[in-house]
């Protein structure tokens, strides 16, 4: 503390108060600025009391018990120790300890004290080295000067020095460490009499009890000895830039040294209210190195090398002069800056450990802090936040979404049905379905192979096309809007779901289905685009005056029956212009396309609110050869890259739509739609893509995350029957214990291939062998435990199964007799019987039903006594 | 009691007063600036014949070769006798009688030379490099051998010197040399180690400048004093033998609170 290095030390008792000290005492209180609601964080020091009576201050310790509250000891630069006070009337019970002088026999630096933490009225002090003296001294504080005979003569050694005879102590209470120095000083919590000293080159430990012995150790580290206030085994201790941190059970050698800072130490001190986290300072720094032992095991036996969680914190820009743990705010310290003595109230922040369950909720622990955050339960507050894509996933599961292999536009409606996107692409899958199952097209071979490959590749092969300049419905005038047609064009019209089969083209089933779903304006459009004028202005007409319908719609109507194909009427001028501001899409591509030119419709094409499956339908009804590929290819492109699902209609379940499928779950995440949707692509090589494996792995792997293991499962089944390969093999077999070979014969025919255990279990092969003996010795099977009754036997009841009388499900009560019927038996004892009347004992038991055997069977199963969270 | 083998090496040197001069850029940059050497053991001691110093290899390298410099050939270590060791119960501190009768005495039996230094804080008892296995054989008896390595204390390793040293007779010795005492006072003191840039000057006129005029020192020898001063840096650690006249002299204002303790001849 000579100028240059400040010091700080909190009040044992006053949380609020510190003392600063370099050449002078200062006396602080901390709180917050201003009122304490506002900024709560903002705090700021005001000074009480500057004390400057002790000039050479080497070192300073305050006072630990409560009163006198503001007594601190001073060591000075010739060995003195001064009692002194701050920022207080003087009390008049403690006014004779204030004042009081410890002065030892021989004059040198006062390196450290200590004030023994139970027994105040000791207190030790270290010295520097001297020929004939000891370098650590414990006074009393308490004792009189007693003039004694010997004190007289003693006296005359201090002639320089005028002594005021009635403060001045000289004789210690014990006189430590003899001829050597003494650097550091602390008692140890774990008994008030022991003294940890670091003397010139061994740290000792003394004890006053006997002080006629010490242990110590050899070692350079011996500066700033300080005890771990939350293991009083644990010591640090430094030495330069090397931070030594010793067990005082097994003091031979530091269990651990820090790692050495090119600069030396000045300060290192453990948090008071933390387990385990070490503070260091080096000299001319601006940061503070936490070490967080937190986790340390208990530092005991040298092959284990503990980890250490080493930080830097920065709590101000200057270089740090010193700093100090507050005693009881969690991780806050007060800095104090080397150059202009800025102070910054500091805490450190903890790592923070964060989980994130399967279940979209989020906790994290900070300190001694919990926090749970999970999703906001948006039942009332429908779409004000839309739901985690997990979720939205989950319920999903629980709805059997995608599971829907006939109608499969359903699932989209088991998906909650307010997702356009997932609404198109259960469509387009629906589609399609409905072309691959069609015998017309089965019969022309590669047009079936096409049907998966979608309307971009479909186009492409295009061929034949025939061009024909129809009538406007319901009137004989002819028009000049070239139309396509070919067999392509034709399928795609049918993916697109306008026609639904045959050569002839007939629109009228599916406007029927749009009027149905009071989907006016799309019918409309449907209707213009097959040119019957007549059939859209009707349809419009039905929209306004149906239930909640747009009377609007009948002024459209009456727009659209004014349709000349003059060229500079005034109704072209007119509608041209005034259709942008038409809001629905429908109606404005409708007065797109009656204006444009012949082959030149991107008011049409580019409206990007109008469905794409409308849009290709139209493109493949108007663009020609030439145009319509480009158009196709663009369209692709566009929703590749922004992942949307209705581009499947175009890509199919080809690489190109494992692309666009790629994009979409990058965007959302949703691999349960892309699993589902890549499972019906049958081309193999979609189904091998890497990325597609790792959807359905993850949504497998999210499943059982969810404790949806039945869901798990039924998704597996339904994986297996669209992709075969994806079946497991037999992996596990049981074999017969007199001959070792499998006792299924259905399987001991196949060769044995893939014995890696996987998550399937047991095969479910013994189920079908109803033989009571093995098939291949022929000697009979183990008995069940239970109803002692051979292996092989079926369950004759099922006792504990309630549920046989309740639901009258047979499929599933056969499939519970079936598992009934299994072979259980626990690893650890070998027991076992019919799974079914295993399960039902060890429903009211714990132990093994063999007698006598004591083996806790079920509780061994770890994942036995999880529970599923989907019910089925 | 443990004696501890430094692991400084130390030289022996001899300035003549009148080549002081062209030393005196190294002894102060020794003295005064230890945090620019490497040196980590420096002694200069004034006696009215000459300056002593004893200093380490690193510090030896900062002094010029001179005809006014001496230097014995040997290499010494420094020993150090430390109470610790186990029992602090002895409350006597070890002064020079005890060191001379259970260091120097039993080293003497065995011809060994010896080099005392005594500072402040403690006693140095140098002895040659080369008679090293002799010193630990001899003393390994009565003290635990430590050897400092690199600022740490480790068990010295036993060197089993015993086969071919002769234990010699013990015969007692007279003293044979003559003494005289001189009849001026000294002081023996020590100084925080950060306040010397604030005294150095002081402590520089004292060293290389007090002992210039002849006639002072004539006349001081005739009244039975003599001149004698001694300063010491040893591992941080600083310490001062000077004559209470000296310290009156330039000390008085020293700002740093410094005191005398103990006074004794020096012989």
């Amino acid at each position: 503390m000579s100028g240059s290095k400040p010091d700080i030390l909190w009040s044992p008792h006053h949380p609020d108060r510190y003392v600063i000290c370099d050449s002078e005492l200062g006396l602080y209180r901390i709180g917050p600025v201003g009122s304490s609601e506002t900024k709560p964080k903002e705090t700021a020091a005001t000074l009480l009391a500057i004390n400057s009576d002790t000039p050479y201050m080497k070192c300073v310790a305050w006072y630990p018990k409560h009163e006198p509250e503001c007594l601190l000891a001073v060591g000075q630069a010739n060995g003195r120790v001064v009692l002194t006070s701050l920022g207080q009337s003087h009390n008049s019970t403690y006014k004779d300890l204030v004042g009081k002088e410890f002065v030892p026999k021989h004059a040198r630096q006062c390196n450290t004290l200590a004030w023994n933490p139970v027994d105040s009225n000791l207190l030790a002090a270290g010295l520097d080295k001297h020929r004939a003296d000891f370098s650590v001294l414990i006074w009393d504080i308490s004792s009189k000067f007693s003039p004694e005979a010997s004190v007289a003569s003693e006296k005359s050694r201090f002639s320089a020095v005028e002594l005021d005879s009635s403060t001045v102590v000289t004789k210690p209470l014990y006189e430590l460490g003899q001829n050597d120095a003494c650097l550091s000083l602390c008692w140890l919590l774990r008994d008030p009499k022991l003294l940890l000293a670091g003397m010139h080159r061994n740290l000792a430990i003394f004890d006053l009890r006997n002080t006629s012995q010490k242990t110590f150790v050899n070692t350079k580290a011996i500066q700033g000895v300080t005890v771990d206030p939350h293991f009083h085994d644990r010591v640090a201790s430094f030495f330069e830039g090397q931070v030594a941190i010793w067990d005082l059970r097994k003091f031979e050698k530091p269990v651990l040294t820090l790692n050495e800072q090119p600069k030396p130490l000045t300060k290192v001190a453990w948090c008071p209210t933390r387990n385990g986290l070490l503070a260091t300072l080096t000299r001319d720094s601006n940061i503070i190195r936490l070490y967080d032992m937190q986790h340390t095991p208990t530092p005991i036996g040298d092959e284990t090398e503990p980890t250490i969680i080493e930080r830097s914190v920065q709590p101000c820009e200057s270089q740090i002069g010193s700093f100090a743990w507050h005693p009881s705010s969690q991780n806050r310290m007060v800095v104090v800056s080397a150059a202009n003595r800025v102070m910054t109230d500091f805490t450190v922040f903890e790592r923070i450990s964060l989980a994130w369950s399967s279940t979209s909720s989020l906790m994290w622990a900070c300190g001694r802090h919990l926090y749970d955050c999970a999703e906001d339960g948006a039942e009332g507050v429908q779409g004000a936040i839309e739901k985690d894509i997990a979720t939205k996933m989950r319920q999903r599961a629980q709805s059997s979404y995608g599971h829907d292999t006939v109608q499969v536009w359903r699932n989209h409606l088991l998906a909650g049905g307010n997702d356009s996107q997932l609404k198109c692409l259960w469509y387009d899958l629906f589609y399609m379905k409905l072309c691959a199952e069609d015998p017309e097209l089965k019969l022309q071979g590669n047009k079936q192979s096409l049907v998966h490959s979608g309307i971009k590749n479909i186009v492409k092969t295009s061929s034949g096309t025939t061009e024909s300049r129809r009538c406007w419905s319901g009137s004989d005038r002819q028009t000049d809007v070239p139309r396509y047609h070919s067999e392509e064009r034709c399928l795609a019209l049918r993916l697109c779901g306008w026609i639904s089969r045959g050569p002839d083209i007939d629109v009228e089933v599916f406007l029927r289905s749009l009027e149905h779903e009071r989907e006016w304006e799309r019918a409309a459009a449907v209707a213009l685009f097959n040119l019957d004028i007549r059939r859209a202005i009707q349809i419009l007409n039905k929209g306004a005056t149906a239930e909640k319908g747009d009377l609007n719609l009948n002024v459209v109507a009456m727009a659209l029956s004014g349709y000349t194909d003059e060229k500079s009427s005034l109704w072209r001028e007119m509608c041209s212009s005034l259709r942008l501001q038409l809001k629905n899409p429908y109606l404005c591509v409708m007065f797109a396309f009656l204006t444009s030119e012949p082959g030149a419709y991107d008011g049409v094409l580019f409206e990007s609110s109008v469905a794409v499956r409308d849009r290709v339908a139209f493109a493949c009804m108007f663009l020609s050869d030439a145009q319509l590929p480009r158009y196709i290819d663009k369209l692709t492109n566009e929703m590749k890259e922004v992942g949307n699902l209705e581009g499947i209609l175009l890509t199919g379940l080809t690489k190109d739509g494992v692309d666009l499928m790629e994009s979409y779950v990058d965007l959302t995440g949703d691999v349960q739609t892309a699993s589902f949707c890549m499972l019906k692509g049958s081309p193999g090589d979609v189904l091998k893509d890497p990325r597609v494996q790792c959807w359905i792995e993850n949504y497998r792997n999210l499943l059982d995350a969810w404790r949806f293991w039945h869901k798990r499962a039924e998704f597996d089944i339904h994986r297996g029957k669209l992709d075969p390969s994806s079946k497991p093999l037999a992996q596990v077999f049981v074999s017969c214990n007199f001959c070792g070979k499998s006792i299924s014969y259905s399987c001991s025919a196949m060769p044995h291939q893939g014995r890696g255990f996987s998550q399937y279990g047991v095969s479910g092969s013994p189920t079908k062998s109803k033989v009571t003996s093995c098939p291949g010795c022929r000697k009979p099977l183990p008995r069940c435990a239970l109803c002692l009754m051979n292996m092989g036997t079926p369950v004759s009841n099922c006792p504990g199964t309630g549920k046989s009388d309740e639901k009258v499900d047979l499929t599933r009560e056969n499939k519970l007799a079936q598992f009934n019927n299994w072979f259980t038996w626990c690893h650890n004892c070998r027991h076992g019987g019919h799974a079914g009347h295993m399960l039902s004992w060890f429903r009211d038991h714990t132990e093994c039903p063999v007698s006598a055997c004591t083996c806790k069977c079920m509780q061994l199963d770890t994942t036995g006594n999880l529970v599923p969270s989907d019910s089925s | 009691m443990e004696l501890h083998i430094l692991e400084h090496s130390l030289k022996v040197a001899s300035i003549e007063k009148e080549g002081i001069q062209i030393c005196t850029h190294g002894l102060v940059k020794l003295a005064f600036l230890a945090s620019r050497t490497r040196c980590k053991f420096f002694s200069l001691t004034e006696t009215p014949e000459d300056y002593t110093l004893i200093v380490d290899e690193e510090g030896f390298k900062e002094l010029p070769q001179s005809e006014h410099i001496s230097v014995a050939d040997a290499t010494w270590v420094a020993l150090n006798v430390v109470s610790g060791g186990g029992n602090a119960s002895n409350s006597q501190p070890i002064g020079v009688t005890k060191i001379a009768k259970s260091v120097i005495a039993p080293l003497a039996d065995h011809n060994i030379s010896v080099f005392m230094l005594s500072t402040y804080q403690t006693d140095f008892i140098l002895v040659r490099e080369r008679d090293l296995p002799m010193v630990t054989h001899t003393l390994s008896s009565e003290f635990t051998l430590l050897r400092v390595v690199n600022g740490e204390a480790v068990a010295a390793p036993h060197l089993g010197a015993a086969n071919g040293f002769v234990k010699p007779k013990l015969a007692p010795r007279p003293v044979i040399h003559p003494l005289s005492s001189p009849s001026n006072m000294f002081c023996v003191t020590s100084l925080d180690p950060d306040t010397l840039p604030s005294v150095a000057t002081l402590l520089m006129d004292v060293m290389f400048y007090s002992g210039g005029s002849k006639e002072a020192s004539a006349a001081s020898e005739d009244s039975g004093h003599i001149r004698f001063f001694s300063f010491s840096l040893i591992e941080g650690y600083v310490s001062l033998v000077m004559d209470e006249q000296t310290t009156q002299r330039s000390l008085i204002n020293v700002p740093c609170p410094l005191e005398m303790l103990s006074s004794f001849t020096v012989t």
